[in-house]
């Protein structure tokens, strides 16, 4: 229980330090220890696929992708930090906590559970049996994302072909 | 056969990077357009006899390995299909001679295909995590389409929609997500039978309420509009037409269609909601359009007030506000893109979306100034055009479910709908013409061809209303009726 609510602790922490730094590379590692804590709950929770994914795309390839990205940006001298940040995180913090012990508790107590299902299969038979569209569907993200970037970083030349 | 709505798009937008190539013009242009007009085709001819014997679902084979892929064809999604095509079919001609200026056509015509492959793919699926899944196709090619041109104003404008679009799909996730731990599955049956075994009101009304705020931003309802004045009239004429005219149809009115009134049953109180929703929408937005100067601009803000309707006539329930909602669904998806293909006309040949800086148009721009006031007369619900009847439906539905109030507001903001339109009509293309306008040319062939088709298409849904009706509409409306046990 106490691990849980570390672990939990550092998911919104980090999570929202990813969001407040003003350093691209500073909120990059944030997202990637929220992401790698987040791993860890899903582990915990029974849920070791879940937790796999996470851990190692998006804490581990997707870091990789953002800082190789920042690398390759030109930097223009240091980033100072807001000062926002260090008077408005705190306050978003605590009254996040105020917030989740008031009413989850008694929110996840009024959502009522159909008994769970028994594992339909081993996760390579679910993924590519039965969740075969799914599949379809994150590669066509995936392609949308592809042609976006080859439209929008198009070279200013090709415009008027 | 029926994955090929999704599957064509997805190749062909896939090869075309390679084709483009080879010809930087005319293989992306026959290639786009071939397969609109092929999923159009099959979507009128081969669709209905599909789902002659009732709802089809089908599940995919490899060899005669069966895959974990399974769609379902019924009159709604068959109806949608076919609108989807239809406009898309319009926006790729008109985009032959529109996209020329900007260059990279390929890439242009790939995400489109991506964004058509999405919808197409939101309209057949069985589960509620593949609406998710197909809403972000068509949403992430739609965030680069707006941003196309690449100008500052574009990429603001996409900024904010993805943003925003992004806070809606956490919604919706997070909604399927409590389904999900509630009943332990995510297709439409398991849920909808979960839901029935579980007494779950307090649950059920999160779970609608995040589904609500998701979609609706989807849809652009308000209060979660914000995002659709800057987007829509940002992006490229034929994107602006798409996106107003069928991807706030898709992913917000279709997919809360779907999962309200096939998942959860349409309940009093979320009737009275979405009827309440619909009409604040109706009005705010006709209010907000009457204020402004850019022309795409007013269309995105009537885009807000016409979904307003759809809404409002799917919301009250019956059968015949189900099939005045969806007949309004059509002629705003014809309509609309017709209005906002013809600013693009205007805009590349004048330079300017300020109706200010227009006037008279219409004396160097016949068939656009002719085209735009069909498509304005429909929208704003004047005789014979399909707006007209599709309002008169949404009325007396409203009228025989009694509710005198809302029938009233409806007709009201019909007349503020007309006003708007006739501001345009006064403003840019009758009156005297602007000097500065003398030298400009009518637009090109294939841009003034896919807005005559649209304007005919206006005509000719007031004209066979009846038979539109019986051959497209009542499927569609039975399907929604017979979900709620009707």
């Amino acid at each position: 229980m106490v691990l849980n609510i570390a672990l939990l602790t550092g998911l919104v922490l980090f999570s929202a330090l990813a969001v407040l730094a003003r350093d691209l590379i500073k909120s990059a590692i944030s997202l990637a220890v929220s992401s790698l804590l987040l791993g860890i709950v899903f582990f915990r929770m029974n849920a070791p696929f879940a937790g796999v994914f996470e851990i190692s795309v998006v804490a581990g390839l997707i870091t990789v992708l953002f800082i190789l990205t920042i690398a390759l940006t030109k930097s223009e001298g240091e980033v100072g930090e807001s000062k926002a940040a260090l008077w408005a995180f705190p306050i978003f913090f605590v009254v996040f906590i105020v917030i989740d012990a008031l009413v989850m508790k008694g929110l996840m107590n009024k959502v009522p559970a159909l008994p769970g299902a028994a594992e339909s299969g081993a996760f390579g038979d679910v993924l590519w049996k039965q969740r075969t569209f799914d599949l379809i569907g994150q590669l066509a993200v995936i392609l949308a994302g592809v042609f976006a970037v080859l439209a929008l970083f198009r070279k200013r030349d090709n415009d008027n072909e | 056969m029926i994955f090929l709505y999704v599957g064509l798009p997805l190749i062909v937008a896939a090869i075309l990077p390679l084709v483009g190539r080879l010809s930087k013009k005319f293989l992306p242009d026959i290639l786009g357009n071939g397969v609109f007009l092929f999923l159009f085709a099959y979507a009128v001819t081969g669709g209905r006899s599909l789902i002659g014997a009732g709802p089809l679902t089908r599940t995919l084979n490899w060899f005669g390995e069966p895959l974990g892929i399974q769609l379902a064809l019924d009159g709604f999604s068959l109806f949608m299909l076919a609108t989807v095509a239809l406009i898309s079919l319009c926006v790729g001609l008109f985009s032959i001679d529109y996209m020329e200026h900007y260059g990279a056509k390929a890439n242009y015509y790939s995400l489109l295909l991506m964004m058509v492959a999405g919808m197409n793919g939101l309209l057949l699926v069985t589960d509620l995590f593949q609406i998710y899944l197909f809403l972000e196709v068509a949403a992430v090619a739609s965030y680069a389409l707006v941003a196309f041109g690449r100008e500052h104003e574009e990429l603001e404008a996409a900024f904010k929609y993805l943003m925003l679009s992004a806070v809606a799909s956490a919604a919706i996730l997070l909604a399927v997500a409590v389904l999900f731990g509630m009943t332990g599955g995510v297709s439409f049956a398991v849920v909808s039978a979960g839901l029935r075994a579980l007494d779950a009101k307090a649950a059920v009304g999160l779970v609608t309420a995040l589904f609500l705020f998701g979609f609706g931003l989807k849809a652009a309802l308000i209060p979660f509009h914000a995002w659709l004045p800057d987007a829509h009239p940002s992006a490229p004429a034929p994107i602006s037409a798409i996106l107003s005219g069928l991807l706030i149809k898709v992913s917000g009115v279709y997919a809360m269609t779907r999962v309200f009134f096939g998942v959860f049953g349409l309940t009093p109180a979320l009737s009275q909601v979405l009827m309440w929703m619909g009409a604040v929408s109706i009005v705010v937005a006709a209010l907000l359009a009457l204020g402004q100067k850019d022309m795409k601009r007013m269309l995105a803000y009537s885009s807000i007030s016409q979904v307003g309707y759809v809404v409002l006539g799917i919301g009250i329930g019956t059968p015949l506000g189900i099939a005045g909602g969806l007949f309004h669904l059509l002629n705003h998806a014809v309509a609309k893109s017709l209005l906002f293909l013809n600013s693009g006309s205007v805009q590349q040949a004048t330079g300017t979306r300020n109706l200010d800086e227009m006037g008279g148009l219409a004396k160097r721009m016949p068939v656009t100034a002719t085209t735009n006031l069909v498509g304005s007369l429909s929208i704003a619900g004047i005789p014979p055009l399909g707006g007209f009847w599709s309002k008169l439906l949404i009325i007396m539905a409203l009228l025989q479910s009694r509710q005198g109030l809302l029938a009233v507001v409806a007709v009201l903001a019909s007349v503020l709908t007309l006003w708007y339109y006739l501001i345009i009509q006064r403003r840019a293309f009758f009156g005297k013409l602007n000097e500065r306008w003398a030298g400009i040319k009518e637009a090109p062939f294939w841009m003034a061809a896919a807005t005559i088709v649209l304007a005919v298409l206006c005509l000719a849904f007031g004209v066979l209303f009846s038979s539109v009706i019986s051959t497209w509409i009542q499927p569609a409306a039975d399907v929604l009726a017979k979900g709620m046990g009707m």
